[in-house]
């Protein structure tokens, strides 16, 4: 076990290179663009727009081989020697790693807060549906849930904004747009909690629809099963018989997608905190790619790599203990 | 997506320029207005709140070239000298400095007196000596600060190297003594070069202090930075500015060593908070219903500007920004080449919708030339009511005038016919810039021309495409200028002036290149008594309005708004809020 | 002696059972119905557009709104209102099936092309082909898709497209940044059952009688993998459909002034409390396009496997 950890951790940084390479070969070659124009300003001489280049070592070729002095290999140089993630050129020569370390917890109280919200939904949901299958109930639900996964996230924000919004809504609930405060929860706990009310239940939206209805098929599947059927025949309560035998066959493809869906949002929910302006990581990833902010982008993009593949690595683990079958 | 307001502000570049001001310079202390200059007489205390979109673009006051900026650095740091919030015109306030500038040598060295007893703020805690000056001059030649107007305004200086690069000691600038700092130039020039000192870049740096930080490239001295004002960034002992955290916020604190009685500056709030990263709508609603707020670089948007007229009008604030908003031609090309096509293009188009476009009559009147009201030269160029040509004559568009330059062009049919029908337009992907867009694009395919319209990131529209004039598409349907200082010359001369164009950052679209306009701007430019300058310019004015290189659509507004709760001053140089006179109703 | 005749027992295929249990689904008919119906309005988009009397997508009408430049309500001019520079919201909901449709459709299409040859080659030969997919589907699986999206669809951006002009803005970036992390999805089903499959006795018997290997992956192998392939399909066309809108409400999808629904509702965004119908319609358009998709898609996975069904 301890050897296939290892050798997990190993790849992943692999990958991560990998991943930083193809990032590099995205933002730096791809784009026509000139950072050190747009950062110099409108009105600057030639001569300034050159200094701010030679500021900002854009005057090295991109790449250069064998491994002379150039852009890509200053880059990894500060990554790897260093573990320096470099300079914003859009904020001023803030340290990548400040920015992103100030931004991070808004994101991950936003994944997690989710998570919350939708597995204490989706659970009963999907138990209780597959429990009275076919009856009113299971179709009622089984249709929201359809609705929930076919609308786009940032357009329910929007909706439950123009609703429930504090200050702009038909039915003023909580505050919802541009209001995380600034301290963050340890600033203002209940105003924080106010204002990712709203967000939570958007984001969580679509989650807990899947969720749901894969619980319940997964359920109605082990329903089926011979084994199931003769503790029925034993007498067992349905509810009984369903909750331990189901849950338990369910737990390990729901550990599975939970994991890649936490990967996912720990990286940045973009849509999400864009809507509700939440200042998280997924917000500076989308405005440091459209301001071409290269050493902010590599920052981000390898932060939500390194999410999605220990999540990834966490799930795999976590089988070996739910599930006795697999070993490594 | 979410409007960026940075077109406006950064096209605003506050190049202060004066050129040639009467010789003699500097005049009363007092300016302006007096009384009304105070806000009405504001109460002390009370933390002050602005909502902010972005960041500093430069923190180093040395550097910084940005209107947000400014509001920062007029709070934190004493230039020379300075505009009091209502003081339209020249000469500007003494501020750093103890009375006018002095203007010897046949115009060739300019001698400014420094007040006594100004202190850094901690951790310097010094007084202030004209020496602090001329670093701060010298280091704006450097690389490491890169400051990108004293290489065009401070060029003429002696010894002021042509590119950034090491620190050298300018022989044009020296401390003669500890209370005086004097300037020498090559060209007789002292006029444009004194009335420049109004930049932050002459706001006193401690040079013992800074030089560690200037040898890095860039500077850390903006993350270092020692106040000279009534407010400084809060810092720790070593100076660093704990304050401001990178796209969050700006903590602004009062400079302990700041003396009241040495600054005309009120200086009410105690605390000054910046929060950054708001969304301009949301933050506009947010200020109106709220308390102790006001936006700073957001420019309210449409939306807003309407609720606000409506429900919130004492407070709403509508500065004129003085500057105009036009859509440009590219001259050099055609079809836009031939005059005939310009004049029957620029009657054809409805101006009022393009200023709805931006949100309608509450945000200025439609511009008929380039000089807007309150400014010198607008009355002699004809005021509101045009300099005459008949095709801008009416505000929604003249069908019959365009019919009729588009016959002189040649096209009988009273619409453009031409071969050249096809013409390349290059938009900002977001709103507003975006919707002025849109609506110049349906016109001009209504006057018969095929439109190919790119829709590029707000950055790239100048910086890559209507800046650059071997890219320059034929329209550049959303720019915009605004007045470097209270001197027709600097609405003009960058945007107009047909020796003025650049390969790169140029600003001059149309790029005309009539010998006569040229000529016009030549004798202009040495002028001295400003009535005779907004005479000669205004006569520019009308020679550049009659060639229609351009088509003026609004002299705009830029809206900004405060609590209930607050007394807003702005600063009309700005357009901004003016955190030294702003204060809260106790 | 009467010939008795006896009713022939004929065999049925999984395919043909497929089709037998889909069509007693009337929901999964009615959303077929539905997404036939999206697919000639699409086609026809002038067409429906002129037929209810709306006026065509790009033209503004600057008189429609007010003097602030607002947005004007739904009125008889027009039905769902306008946008803020005065285009008709009917119009460019109309025009904007052919956008998401489009890309769903290629995109899809590309991706589970992309997908079922590399997943078949991947699983028939196994060893370093296998490997080599393997560690590079690893890869784009670790890459945050989403800023993928965005880095390419805004680098992409000027006129001249990136990558020396092969991908030029709009349509063709936006398929191209949905079918790269799409097809490693397809590729993975596709490699697992050709692992399964591989083994059983009736590709056995092909390779005995002397078929080549492309016939065997080809024809032998894909028919037995088409069902759910069609199912596993048509549940990532919504996904798509929502990602091409995503990407456009975050501006670097499709290109202006281009109807998409996405970028309608990105522009009313700032609006959305005072002029709620341009941010409303759009996202309702979305919401029943993808909810007919999925309901079809449902359908068909309880037509393959039936003991989850309903």
């Amino acid at each position: 076990m301890l050897a296939y950890i290892v050798r997990r951790l190993l790849w992943m940084i692999v990958l991560l290179l990998a991943v930083s390479l193809i990032t590099f070969l995205i933002f730096y070659v791809l784009p026509s663009g000139d950072p050190a124009r747009a950062r110099a300003g409108d009105r600057a001489p030639p001569a300034r727009v050159e200094a701010v280049r030679r500021q900002l070592g854009l005057d090295k070729p991109k790449v250069a081989f064998p491994w002379k002095d150039s852009q890509i290999r200053r880059y990894y140089d500060k990554l790897v020697l260093h573990q320096d993630l470099g300079t914003s050129y859009r904020s001023n020569n803030a340290p990548v790693w400040e920015l992103i370390k100030v931004r991070l917890p808004a994101t991950i109280q936003l994944a997690l807060g989710a998570v919350v919200v939708w597995l204490l939904v989706a659970i009963p949901v999907g138990i209780l549906s597959a429990l009275k299958r076919r009856s009113l109930l299971d179709r009622a639900t089984m249709g929201l849930t359809l609705i929930a996964i076919s609308a786009p996230v940032y357009w329910l924000g929007l909706v439950m904004l123009y609703l429930f919004d504090e200050t702009l809504g038909r039915f003023p609930l909580v505050p919802g747009f541009d209001s995380y405060p600034d301290g963050g929860l340890t600033g203002d706990p209940a105003a924080w909690f106010e204002s990712m009310l709203l967000p939570w239940i958007v984001l969580a939206a679509s989650f807990a629809a899947i969720y749901a209805r894969l619980l319940r098929s997964n359920l109605l599947e082990v329903m089926d099963e011979d084994y199931v059927r003769t503790a029925r025949a034993k007498g067992l309560r349905e509810r009984d018989v369903v909750v331990k035998h189901g849950v338990r066959s369910a737990v390990t493809p729901i550990v599975t997608i939970l994991g890649i869906d936490l990967g996912v949002l720990l990286g940045g929910a973009v849509l999400t905190e864009t809507v509700f302006n939440i200042p998280g990581i997924g917000r500076l990833a989308y405005d440091s790619i459209v301001a071409e902010d290269l050493n902010t982008i590599q920052g981000t993009v390898l932060f939500a790599a390194f999410f999605i593949i220990v999540l990834n690595l966490l799930v795999d683990i976590a089988y070996s203990f739910l599930d006795p079958r697999v070993r490594y | 997506m979410r409007s960026k307001t940075r077109l406006a502000l950064v096209t605003a570049a506050l190049l202060v320029l004066c050129t040639s001001i009467a010789a003699c310079g500097g005049g009363d202390d007092d300016g302006g207005g007096g009384g009304s200059s105070d806000g009405g007489g504001g109460q002390k205390g009370g933390k002050l709140t602005v909502l902010n979109a972005g960041d500093f673009e430069y923190p180093d006051p040395g550097a910084s070239y940005y209107q947000f900026d400014y509001m920062v650095h007029y709070a934190t740091a004493r230039p020379l000298y300075s505009y009091k919030p209502d003081q339209a015109s020249q000469p500007p306030t003494p501020d750093l400095a103890s009375g006018p500038w002095k203007i010897s040598n046949g115009d060739k060295r300019i001698t400014v007196g420094i007040r006594r007893g100004i202190k850094f703020g901690p951790p310097v805690n010094r007084e202030v000596k004209a020496d602090d000056v001329e670093y701060a001059l010298e280091r704006a030649f450097t690389e490491s600060v890169a400051n990108g107007y004293v290489t065009t305004y401070m060029a003429d200086i002696s010894g002021a190297p042509t590119e950034p690069g090491e620190y050298k000691d300018i022989e044009g600038i020296e401390a003669t003594d500890d209370y005086t700092i004097q300037i020498d130039l090559e060209r007789p020039t002292a006029g444009i070069t004194a009335a420049a000192l109004v930049l932050p870049a002459s706001a006193p740096v401690p040079r013992e202090y800074a030089e560690k930080h200037d040898e890095k490239s860039p500077s850390s001295y903006a993350q270092y930075q020692v106040s000279s004002g009534p407010y400084m960034i809060r810092n720790d002992h070593e100076g660093k500015a704990v304050g401001w955290v990178p796209d969050r916020r700006i903590q602004l604190v009062r400079n302990p060593n700041w003396d009241a009685k040495s600054d005309y500056r009120p200086a009410y709030a105690d605390q000054i908070e910046i929060r950054e990263g708001n969304e301009p709508v949301a933050a506009s609603r947010k200020v109106l219903r709220g308390k102790g707020m006001i936006t700073g670089d957001i420019t309210v948007p449409g939306e807003v500007v309407k609720e606000a007229s409506q429900r919130y009008k004492d407070q709403l604030e509508l500065p004129l920004a003085g500057g105009y908003r036009y859509v440009a031609f590219d001259t050099t090309k055609p079809p836009f080449d031939d005059p005939n096509v310009r004049k029957a293009t620029t009657a054809g188009m409805d101006r009022v919708a393009l200023r709805q476009a931006r949100g309608g009559p509450a945000i200025g009147d439609v511009a008929t030339h380039w000089i807007p009201p309150n400014f010198p030269g607008f009355e002699q160029s004809g005021g509101k009511a045009g300099t005459g040509v008949d095709f801008l004559a009416r505000e929604t568009g003249d069908p019959a005038v365009s019919a009729k330059y588009f016959k002189a062009a040649g096209f009988s049919g009273g619409k453009y016919e031409g071969k050249d029908k096809k013409i390349s337009l290059v938009c900002d992907d977001d709103d507003p810039g975006k919707k002025v867009c849109l609506v110049a694009d349906q016109q001009l395919t209504q006057l018969g021309f095929e439109t190919d319209t790119q829709f590029v990131q707000h950055d790239d529209v100048l910086g890559k495409y209507c800046g650059v004039p071997k890219n320059q598409p034929n329209v550049c349907p959303n720019v915009g200028w605004i007045k470097d200082f209270y001197d027709p010359q600097t609405l003009l001369d960058a945007t107009f002036n047909p020796v003025n164009v650049l390969p790169e950052n140029n600003s001059n679209y149309p790029q005309l290149t009539d010998k006569k306009l040229q000529a016009a701007f030549e004798e202009a430019e040495v002028l001295t008594e400003p009535a005779q300058r907004a005479r000669a310019y205004a006569e520019i004015n009308k020679m550049i309005t009659a060639q229609a290189p351009a088509v003026p659509y609004v002299w705009d507004k830029q809206a900004a708004v405060r609590s209930e709760d607050v007394n807003g001053v702005v600063n009309d140089s700005n357009a901004l809020f003016d955190l030294s006179f702003t204060s809260i109703k106790r | 002696m009467l010939a008795i005749a006896e009713p022939e027992v004929a065999a049925r295929s999984p395919l043909e059972l497929f089709w037998r249990r889909l069509r007693t689904d009337k929901v999964a008919l009615i959303s077929l119905g539905a997404i036939v119906f999206l697919t000639l309005v699409a086609i026809c988009a002038p067409l429906v557009v002129e037929l209810m009397g709306a006026p065509k997508p790009e033209v503004q009408n600057t008189k429609a709104l007010d003097e602030f430049g607002s947005a004007a309500a739904p009125n008889a001019a027009n039905i769902l209102g306008t946008d803020d520079v005065g285009r008709d919201v009917f119009s460019r909901i109309v025009y904007g099936t052919r956008v998401s449709l489009t890309v769903a459709f290629l995109a899809t299409g590309i991706a589970l092309f992309l997908g079922v040859v590399a997943g078949l080659y991947a699983g028939y030969h196994r060893g370093w082909v296998d490997s080599l997919l393997s560690r590079s589907l690893d890869v784009i699986l670790a890459f945050p898709v989403l800023l993928f999206a965005i880095g390419v669809g805004s680098a992409c951006k000027s006129e001249e497209g990136c990558a020396g002009g092969a991908l030029k803005p709009g349509i063709t970036t936006v398929v191209f940044v949905i079918v790269v992390p799409t097809f490693p999805y397809f590729a993975r089903i596709v490699r697992g059952q050709v692992l399964s499959l591989r083994e059983r006795e009736f590709v056995e018997a092909a390779r005995s009688l002397g078929a080549s290997n492309a016939r065997i992956m080809f024809r032998e192998i894909l028919p037995n993998i088409v069902a759910p392939l069609i199912v596993y399909g048509t549940l990532i066309i919504p996904a798509n459909i929502l990602f091409e809108a995503a990407l456009s409400f975050l501006g670097v999808g499709i290109e202006e002034p281009n109807p998409s629904w996405g970028a309608m509702i990105a522009d009313a965004a700032a609006t959305f409390d005072t002029a709620w119908w341009y941010m409303l319609f759009p996202g309702l358009a979305l919401l029943l396009t993808v909810l007919a998709f999925n309901l079809l898609g449902d359908g068909l996975q309880d037509a393959l496997n039936p003991r989850t069904a309903k």
